[in-house]
């Protein structure tokens, strides 16, 4: 009788694991947009049904809180097992410091080079390891109102001169010419990212990012000589300190502001009956001789090197490195797929990416390719340039104090 | 003595030792990493001895955000401080006209904190802004300023916003203090005499000593250590301007991965404001101890 | 002298709707469509759209949070109220050694701003088992307040006469009862105004519950409002709605417990 019980027992117990024997992946994430919060959702019920014996855990955070947080799960003796972050120097960091595990299992066979295109290479990987599995990319461009440019018969500026003759004639006509919101900062490091590729290429670029040329070079100096031509004739938003990147894109929609130079996610907040009056053009070009470069922020997923489940987390990551996955979520999103295979989900995508291909190069964002303290001081002095372009000298000496801190050359 | 020695000591015993886990002990290793360069994330860090306190000393950025405190200060205790009090006596009757505006005036204090901040960020907005707008309806269109973005101005403009939460903090605190004072004591002032005025300055407010003290006390406290109202409305900005300890504090740590400088700068507002309440403290209790309560 | 009070009112009413108007903008806000959001600033909305509560609600999984909100700040508000005032009361009624400094302590803990305390504090949760867990936000909300608690009762405590205290010792009460039958009682106003202020603190607390807890399913209110708002975009209508729902239960503690501390103390109602 005492047997026949064990056994019932036992049995029951053994079901019991066996139906607990699901192994659990936790995953970190900042999507907290609706929009690509539903996609990743969607996302990890595909990857549910394709692999049963996972039940996968998506913890979300809003965007800011993410970043702070990371810095509390990374170091502790346990933490989540996949995370959502951005690639280049920003991801870069962490792997320097041991704080993340290599993929290259992931990547086994030269997966990496079937999968994504070489230019995100460099971006993804720290020495001689992958850390990085990119999931979509977005870029950057001049977005404008069609209605406005066609109201004053005006067509997207290719050359650095036609620009500054589009602002005189938007602003003659009433408008602000360019709109922008850099109260956290970063808007304004766009411009200075963009004016640094046009005038002096990507390689002088990434050679400042990594902190190997001072910002007291005259070559800098060119960047904010052009920048100011833009600053002093008030072709800038009025107090554009005081507006989020949101709040100043308002402008555009509003029609009091004609241009924004901006990532694709500003169609995210366009309102409905806004977004077919919204183009976007390549930033002009300054100099024929330098090769035309631009920015394409590449966001993805990594692996803490303190994860629970890392052979769970590699299944997973494998799953959002395919093509499947990621032509979901592009399509959902109308971003553009880092997986090669992926098609561009609509027109403008389409317009975008040709724009990209037809590029020599590409870089990431100011801070997410330099260190973060120069970030922050450089976007700080950036925005004050644009506020007191007088100031240039001192701005150029502090930025380049910090740079030889930081660097330490 | 009938009272055993250990007694307030058992009453003390299980507060202590919680609030010594909880919030001395992390104290103290904030102090300790001030001493260090650790950037917050890696295992390994060194000791760098006094070199983030070298720093900070000539740092432009931080004598920046000490002035800023400076004028947080004085904003809290100079205007919340009498603000809630005179809201106090005004609103200190029952009825229901009195409740309600009681209520209305603490609502703001129960909102989540992001949306008060945003709210008053669209309050303050150059262009469309409910104050400018308001000052040019009124003729006085000249007065409107970027309230936010001009450097000057924006320390200012802030301060306003985290008064509007503070002055009802303040009332309610004095609100609780009337209950302390004895109505037979205000009365006898009255039948010998004395005007509103003087019942109010030498019977209410001696009363109201207790309540003044934690006002006093808390403002001190809160205007050094200002943080989200700064963070969320400018992060500190324009480029710095309106930077404060705590937010700066932040900054380093977070955003530029120097947990160590950042715990320096903590170390830094943790003496100023220590020294400033224990030594009105000690003024307060010289006071007590001289009542012989 | 009726005119007077109506005077009186009239200033109440106006002090008051000038206080009260950017509450007025959050209503407002919380009644547009995203799209007209940022065309109207703070202006009413030209639709209304009061669907914004009961979306709020829904995708912000309101329901769910609030009452995860309840069982952190009710406990939390418990023990500190019970801990501070054992505290306080030591404090304010015995002559003993350390009485001031160990009140300094309190009182230091008051100063430091909370972002410092963050990463010890959550290495320590890991550490003990506690973290991601209603009790570890608990424990440490109690742990926390006692700063400010113990020095605002204390504070209201001292101005109680010790003859009372003593009268009870003669008649041999023992000091646990002094404390729980005679001092607390007398300070029910301090406790009352103390508890709304506290309730309302530990409600809208977001840094600690964003450190302490990571699963979704113990997230309070403040927190799961906050995925409301994205990277890209804030839709501050469905926030500033939610946000109107998750004052509720403060405002209402306040309404409940003012009356115990807001005394009808009639300045002027003598010379009337």
């Amino acid at each position: 009788m005492f047997r026949k019980g064990m056994l019932v027992i036992g049995a029951i117990l053994f079901l019991g694991l066996l139906g607990a024997a699901k192994e659990q992946i936790v995953v970190n994430s900042y999507m907290s947009d609706p929009a690509p919060r539903e996609a990743f959702a969607q996302l990890v019920t595909m990857f549910e049904e394709q692999f049963p014996n996972y039940d996968v855990v998506v913890n979300t955070f809003p965007h800011e809180d993410f970043k702070t947080l990371l810095r509390t799960w990374l170091p502790a003796p346990e933490g989540p097992d996949v995370l959502t972050w951005f690639a280049g120097e920003r991801m870069q960091y962490f792997a320097a410091q041991g704080l993340l595990e290599p993929l290259d299992d992931v990547f086994a066979d030269g997966g990496f080079s079937a999968l994504f295109p070489e230019a995100f290479r460099t971006v993804c990987t720290y020495g001689d390891h992958f850390y990085f599995v990119p999931q979509s990319w977005y870029w950057w461009g001049v977005w404008y109102r069609k209605s406005i440019f066609e109201e004053l018969g005006l067509t997207p500026p290719i050359t650095w001169a036609q620009f500054l003759d589009t602002c005189e004639r938007l602003k003659d006509a009433g408008y602000a010419p360019i709109t922008i919101g850099t109260k956290y900062l970063w808007t304004a490091a766009g411009w200075f990212d963009y004016l640094d590729l046009r005038v002096n290429g990507l390689d002088f670029h990434m050679d400042l990012m990594a902190g190997k040329v001072p910002y007291t070079d005259p070559r800098v100096r060119k960047v904010f000589e052009y920048w100011r031509q833009l600053v002093d004739k008030g072709y800038f938003l009025d107090n554009h300190s005081a507006y989020s990147w949101q709040e100043g894109a308002s402008f555009l929609f509003n029609k009091e502001a004609a241009m924004y130079l901006m990532g694709q996610f500003i169609m995210d907040v366009a309102p409905a009956e806004v977004k077919d009056d919204i183009g976007f053009f390549r930033f002009p070009i300054i100099d024929g001789t330098v090769g035309v470069y631009e920015e394409t922020p590449l966001d993805g997923f990594m692996m803490p090197a303190n994860a629970k489940n890392k052979e769970g987390a590699k299944v997973f990551l494998r799953f959002i490195a395919g093509q499947e996955s990621q032509q979901f979520f592009a399509e959902y999103l109308g971003r553009l797929a880092a997986n090669r295979h992926v098609p561009p989900p609509d027109p403008m995508a389409r317009e975008g990416l040709d724009m990209i291909l037809a590029s020599d190069g590409v870089a990431q964002f100011y801070d997410r390719d330099t260190n973060p303290e120069m970030a922050t001081e450089g976007m700080e002095r950036f925005v004050e340039f644009m506020m007191f372009p007088d100031r240039l000298d001192s701005i150029l000496e502090e930025l380049e104090a910090t740079r030889a801190r930081i660097f330490g050359q | 003595m009938r009272t055993k020695w250990w007694v307030p000591y058992a009453f003390l015993a299980l507060p202590l030792l919680a609030y010594s886990v909880w919030v001395i002990k992390p104290i103290v290793e904030t102090f300790i990493i001030s001493f260090t360069n650790w950037d917050g994330i890696s295992k390994t860090f060194e000791f760098t001895g006094w070199e983030n306190f070298k720093f900070l000393f000539q740092d432009h950025a931080f004598h920046i955000a000490l002035l800023n405190n400076v004028k947080w200060l004085l904003g809290f205790t100079a205007v919340a401080v009498p603000i809630g009090l005179a809201l106090a006596m005004l609103f200190n009757r029952q009825g229901v006209l009195a409740n309600v505006c009681k209520s209305l005036i603490y609502l703001p204090m129960t909102l989540a904190f992001v949306v008060r901040a945003q709210m008053w960020s669209w309050i303050l907005e150059p262009r469309h802004g409910v104050l400018n707008t308001f000052l040019s309806a009124i003729g006085l269109g000249a007065l409107a300023r970027p309230w936010l973005a001009d450097p000057t101005l924006v320390t200012y403009a802030l301060i306003a916003v985290a008064l509007w939460g503070q002055i009802a903090y303040a009332m309610v605190l004095f609100l609780a203090g009337m209950k302390h004072v004895p109505l037979e004591l205000v009365e006898a002032a009255s039948v010998d005499g004395a005007t509103a005025w003087q019942r109010f300055w030498y019977v209410i407010l001696p009363m109201l000593r207790p309540a003044m003290v934690i006002a006093i006390t808390i403002s001190i406290i809160d205007s050094l250590r200002a943080f989200d109202i700064v963070y969320v409305m400018t992060r500190g900005g324009p480029f710095g301007s309106s930077n404060v300890l705590a937010n700066y504090m932040y900054i380093q740590a977070f955003h530029n991965y120097r947990m160590g400088r950042g715990a320096a700068i903590a170390v830094i507002q943790f003496v100023i404001t220590f020294s400033m309440i224990s030594f009105y403290l000690r003024w307060v209790m010289r006071e007590e101890r001289g009542r012989g309560s | 002298m009726k005119r007077w009070r109506w005077v009186r009112y009239l200033f109440w009413v106006v002090i008051t709707i000038i206080w009260v108007s950017p509450l007025l903008i959050t209503f407002f806000t919380s009644m547009k469509s995203l799209d007209e959001l940022l065309q109207t600033w703070w202006l009413p909305p030209r639709t209304w759209h009061p669907e914004n509560f009961p979306q709020a609600w829904s995708n912000g999984k309101m329901g769910r949070y609030i009452l995860n909100s309840f069982i952190i700040t009710v406990p939390s508000l418990v023990g500190t109220l019970f801990l501070s005032s054992m505290g306080a009361f030591a404090l304010s009624s015995y002559r003993f050694r350390f009485a001031v400094p160990i009140l300094l302590v309190f009182v230091a803990g008051m100063l430091v701003p909370f972002q410092m305390l963050m990463i010890p504090v959550y290495r320590f949760s890991l550490n003990v088992g506690i973290y991601d867990s209603y009790l570890g936000v608990i424990l440490f909300h109690i742990a926390f307040q006692l700063g400010f608690c113990t020095f605002f009762l204390r504070n209201f405590m001292k101005t109680l006469p010790l003859s009372l205290f003593e009268a009870a010792k003669v008649d041999g009460a023992r000091d646990f009862a002094i404390y729980w039958r005679i001092a607390l009682p007398l300070v029910k106003p301090a406790l009352a105004a103390l508890a709304t202020l506290e309730f309302t603190w530990i409600w809208n607390d977001y840094l600690w519950a964003l450190v302490l807890i990571q699963t979704d399913r113990f997230k309070p209110v403040t927190l799961g409002i906050t995925v409301l708002q994205g990277q890209w975009i804030a839709q501050w209508n469905l926030i500033a709605a939610g946000s109107l729902l998750a004052a509720a239960p403060p405002v209402l503690m306040f309404l409940l417990f003012q009356r115990y501390f807001i005394e009808g103390l009639t300045m002027g109602a003598i010379k009337e």
